[in-house]
């Protein structure tokens, strides 16, 4: 990549795909290294009761949310963790859905909604220009700044239940697949993987169409254990991983035969995207289950045999196991310890049995506990692309306002970024999700190297310094108002520390803060800042005062934002 | 071993322990006089990711009417393919690698795996990434071992002015597993040469022990070692050149030409992985309407292209003595195809190695179909992979044999892989085909109740025989030791044997053989 690559693909004169095609994202490995023997936090799922700070207000909402204002922070620490908690978890209004912001969607006007439009078919402009919609409309979803929880965890269900749009390129199954985990994302875990499973867009990505009685196609069967709801245990027998066999596998196949997905790409105005059950399809006979689920035999109940057998595997509390284990690598740290499994995973576990499978039970516990407050969990998770591109933007309240067609094709800018530096929405590697989620040794270590690393630090080079323009609308920071809320703006201590506190975890040694002040003040007396921001604002309206003090603040961000500290959460 | 066990990279001055050991005992207690052995061979590993369709690659014509009759959507026409020999052809699609084979540059291994398949993508790829045996979690990569050893205390103290260049080089964004050691990864992920722009540091301040403290080191030193190391591959590439033009729509030839030019320009960089994506082929392998079109062909006419290229261009460079590659894939794939116009997960597949030093035999038999195909079956393994992985650093690196057996396995066996005079080194290797040391009749065939196997050795022996079912797995183990010359006779009771498909697999010495063993 080319020292000005972001710029020119945050600009749009290099598309993403000139980007990516010298990046290879197929291969799921794992970079360094391993850990210290200190033993690991013996805290549990105990209501915290410590004090309330900043710091805990920040932890949290940088946790649960794509970047935490000042503000959030302070709403947060004058009306206490609970409050918090409830108002993250708190139902919104359903976003308004995708528009067109092309004339290539040749059914629909520019600023109208394609969701409910028939396509043209063969016309692949016309698919592009919905994929591409859709996608934008995503990663504005994802910088709505919201006080709330919903974006992030329709994130991790989409993790979780991973597809791909390349596969099923129709955007109308998208929005459909997506609207249901946004529907049901602090819902009940049980139920939304029933949904899932008939969805259409799944129904498609993992071959679900193609299985009927007498040649059943095992994908999703396979997946639906492995990945989806109890998860793989290790290898104890031939075809036997602990938490279900090979034979449980073939069974469920059969079990899911008969579902086919409807309006992939229709042009009838009048059939809306959906899925049926085709009698005639679905294998008829008996199924039986291995002793992992006590030999139960399914028998044939059609169209309702599918959720009847999702109800057998969530007998088990395998399941409740496995979805707590990856939210705690979601919202807490990758690394579980026998100590973590104990006093963490099993309590959620139990509450997520006892409350029926409603995820909002275990986020209500997890968010509260005096584990997730556990200073040895905090600032220990490396952002992913997507959090470190939309913390900046959301942090430091860079607006993106215009038209449809200039704020689609920004939120699209961004999105290609986001994928280009390893998190494409939509195009997860593969099946499995992220694998800075699954993948041992490294985790969240994935998301950097050599390569993503430059393109992180380029991206705050720009940001900090230029910002950049599509179709006529400038996307700057504005650090002149960022710290007009600070608490002592006119000292440059109390400056420094201020900006530290909000955008990094921790606190900075006073080599660092020595540092950074040598960007914002080089080889000048701290009175200087004074002065000089005093005059500023005696002066606002004096283009020249503003900008030498801007520049300043340019210079300091990006000083502050190159630090490995800038990159964990 | 528990990750909480391993050491860290801390950078502090104190001793690094694994397990009580100081690792630098460890080390000297290793062949430390064959460090870098030769040190300017290199290895290009291909991975070809999702599991690749053997039977559509390397298509064994003696069995075409078997193969059709399972694979009724996708079978390539008879006509369409490239002939090896009489009975062995490969893909219409890959002319060019078979140009590589008529040069003596390619050599292909037939019925590749590991015992007890596990149809995982993603276990199967941690399996082949860090050697292990299936029953097994390892987290280290094969090759992350056999750089471990050598450099027990990276990445602390690298690069240096003994190892100036990165050990290894991923093109792509992601370290590879393969090369993963226990103290990091020994491999560097660059997409392109022209990027290595160093990048601030910052001020740094003292860590605690946290895991804070543990994320902030490792984002340090990640962003130290991309700078140190970026200098290094920069002038590497300004230094080299490419004497081919390879294909700009082609992804994995694009690879292979950051590969040779870093070659060309005198990277010490060991190792070089590459991937190429796409061939889990569950659904449109090939084109409804042409069953020698369609996604497979494609894939595999993007390898060959590649591979060809790559060889030209180094054999131009007059780089040929120095440079082996090797593509792997994490299974083979079903032997009956799916409905879907596609195949499932399977077992083993025929896996290649390219360069001038490749003995180009081709090592093993045809995979055989039997005449009855369950919609499972797999294609039975003739050899164990990590064999392959042991025999290229042996011959290759210049590894002993008694340190393969402790990093790969303990039952290693090196296999004819390279042209022993090529490597100008003493063959070790035995020329003689394994049934010229032995015969082995099952009986009878097909088995009812108890299957008798009936062996006819020329001399004396090393034997092991075992049999596995048509997924890969190890029902038995009949012989395993020293044998007389002569006839004897070995039975087994398969009274419980589901009727199917199994295999005999038998070593003799260095060599091996696996039979179809049909019960009904």
């Amino acid at each position: 990549m080319k020292q000005d690559l972001v710029k020119q693909l945050l600009e749009g004169t290099l598309t993403h795909e000139e980007v990516i095609a010298q990046i290879d994202y197929s291969q799921i490995e794992s970079p360094a290294e391993a850990v210290s023997m200190r033993p690991p936090p013996d805290t549990g799922t105990a209501t915290y009761t410590g004090e309330w700070t900043a710091a805990q207000a920040k932890h949290l909402l940088q946790r649960t949310t794509f970047g935490a204002t000042r503000e959030m922070i302070q709403q947060s620490v004058a009306n206490g963790m609970a409050w918090t908690v409830d108002k993250l978890l708190e139902a919104l209004p359903a976003p308004s859905p995708p528009l067109a912001y092309s004339e290539l969607d040749v059914s629909v006007s520019i600023g109208e909604t394609w969701v409910d439009a028939p396509v043209v078919r063969g016309n692949n402009q016309q698919y592009n220009a919905r994929r591409r919609s859709m996608r934008a409309w995503h990663t504005g979803r994802l910088l709505s700044g919201e006080f709330n929880l919903r974006e992030k965890m329709t994130l991790f269900w989409h993790n979780h239940f991973a597809v791909e749009d390349l596969v099923v390129i129709d955007a109308r199954y998208q929005y459909t697949y997506l609207k249901t985990l946004r529907d049901n994302c602090f819902g009940n875990f049980r139920e939304l993987c029933k949904l899932i499973t008939i969805d259409p867009m799944m129904l498609r990505y993992l071959n679900g169409r193609s299985n009927q009685a007498g040649s059943p196609n095992e994908n999703y069967a396979r997946e639906l254990l492995e990945l989806f709801s109890i998860g793989k245990g290790p290898q104890v027998g031939e075809g036997d991983y602990t938490h279900y066999t090979e034979d449980d596998v073939r069974e469920l196949a059969r079990v899911l035969t008969g579902w086919r997905d409807l309006g992939y790409l229709t042009e009838n105005e009048n059939l809306e995207v959906g899925s049926a059950f085709r009698r005639n399809l679905h294998d008829q006979e008996p199924k039986t289950l291995s002793h992992r689920f006590d030999f139960v035999t399914i028998e044939n109940m059609n169209e309702l045999e599918y959720a009847h057998a999702i109800d057998i595997i969530f007998g088990k509390k395998e399941c409740a196991r496995f979805i707590c284990r990856k939210l705690y690598r979601w919202f807490v740290y990758y690394e579980i310890t026998d100590v973590e499994e104990m006093q963490v995973i099993e309590p959620l576990a139990d509450a997520l049995v006892a409350a029926d499978y409603e995820i909002e039970a275990v986020l209500r516990i997890l968010l509260q506990s005096e584990h997730f407050y556990d200073p040895l969990n905090c600032g220990c998770m490396i952002k992913s692309p997507i959090d470190f591109v939309n913390n900046l933007l959301t942090q430091l309240s860079v607006p993106i306002s215009g038209t449809v067609v200039q704020e689609y094709n920004t939120w699209f800018r961004i999105y290609q970024f986001t994928s280009t530096i390893q998190q494409q929405l939509f195009q997860p590697p593969n099946v499995a999700g992220w694998s800075a989620y699954y993948q041992a040794p490294g985790y969240y270590r994935l998301w950097t190297n050599g390569v993503t690393l430059p393109m992180r630090i380029q991206y705050t080079d720009l940001m900090t310094l230029v910002g950049f323009r599509v179709m006529g609308l400038n996307i700057q920071i504005d650090f002149l108002d960022h710290i007009s809320a600070y608490d002592n703006p006119t000292d440059p201590n109390d400056l420094i520390r201020e900006a530290i506190s909000l955008h990094c975890p921790k606190e900075f040694t006073e080599e660092q803060e020595t540092f950074l002040k040598s960007a914002l003040l080089p080889g000048l007396p701290d009175f200087e800042w004074t002065v000089e921001y005093g005059e500023y604002l005696g002066n606002p309206s004096d283009e020249g005062l503003r900008n030498a003090v801007h520049t300043k603040l340019r210079l300091f961000f990006r000083t502050l934002m190159l630090h490995p500290e800038y990159h964990l959460s | 071993m528990k990750r909480r066990d391993f050491l860290r990279v801390s950078g502090l001055s104190t001793p690094v322990l694994l397990n009580g050991l100081s690792l630098s005992t460890l080390a000297k207690s290793r062949l430390f006089s064959t460090i870098d052995g030769d040190s300017d061979r290199i290895l290009v590993l291909i991975q070809l990711t999702g599991g690749n369709d053997g039977l559509n690659t390397i298509i064994p014509m003696d069995m075409y009417d078997r193969l059709q009759a399972v694979r009724t959507d996708i079978m390539v026409p008879e006509n369409s393919v490239i002939n090896i020999d009489q009975d062995l052809a490969m893909h219409g699609s890959m002319e060019s690698m078979h140009e590589l084979y008529t040069q003596q540059q390619l050599k292909i291994v037939q019925g590749v795996a590991y015992p007890n398949q596990n149809r995982s993508h993603f276990r199967s790829t941690d399996i082949w990434t860090s050697g292990s045996p299936a029953t097994e979690v390892w987290i280290d990569g094969w090759l992350g071992r056999y750089f471990q050893n050598r450099h027990p205390e990276f990445p602390t103290g690298y690069p240096n002015a003994d190892c100036p260049d990165p050990f290894a080089i991923t093109v792509g964004s992601l370290v590879s597993a393969t090369c993963q050691g226990i103290t990091g990864n020994f491999s560097m992920a660059i997409s392109d040469v022209d990027s290595l722009n160093p990048i601030s540091e910052g001020a740094t301040g003292s860590l605690p022990d946290t895991p804070y403290g543990d994320e902030l080191m490792f984002l340090r030193e990640a962003i130290r070692q991309t700078n140190a190391y970026a200098e290094q591959i920069t002038n590497a590439a300004d230094a080299g050149t490419t004497s081919v033009s390879y294909n700009e729509d082609n992804p994995l030839a694009q690879s292979l030409k950051t590969v040779a030019q870093l070659i060309s320009g005198g990277l010490q960089t060991r190792v070089y992985v590459v991937s190429l994506g796409g061939f889990d082929t569950h659904a449109g392998q090939v084109n409804e309407n042409d069953s020698n079109a369609g996604m497979h062909a494609d894939l595999l006419q993007t390898v060959s292209e590649a591979v060809f290229s790559f060889q030209t261009d180094i054999q131009n460079q007059g780089l040929q003595d120095r440079v082996l590659g090797m593509t792997f894939s994490e299974f083979g794939r079903q032997i009956a195809q799916n409905d879907s116009f596609g195949t499932d997960h399977g077992t083993a597949a025929p896996l290649f190695l390219f360069g001038n030093c490749v003995d180009p035999a081709i090592l093993g038999h045809n995979a055989e179909i039997p005449e009855l195909v369950d919609p499972q079956d797999g294609v039975a393994m003739q050899y164990d992979f990590r064999d392959i992985y042991g025999s290229v650093l042996v011959d290759w690196f210049d590894v002993e044999e008694a340190e393969v057996r402790e990093i790969l396995h303990p039952e290693f066996i090196k296999l004819p892989l390279l042209d022993q005079n090529c490597l100008m080194t003493t063959s070790t290797s035995d020329p003689t085909a394994v049934d010229q040391l032995v015969d082995m009749v099952i009986r009878p065939q097909p088995v009812r109740g108890t299957a008798y196997i009936d062996l006819e050795l020329r001399e004396s022996a090393e034997v092991d025989l075992r049999i596995y079912d048509s997924v890969g797995k190890e029902l038995a183990t009949l012989i395993s030791g020293r044998v007389d010359a002569g006839l004897s006779t070995y039975s087994h009771d398969c009274h419980r044997f589901p009727a199917g498909n199994y295999y005999c697999r038998l070593r003799v010495g260095r060599r091996h053989m696996t039979q179809l063993m049909l019960v009904i």
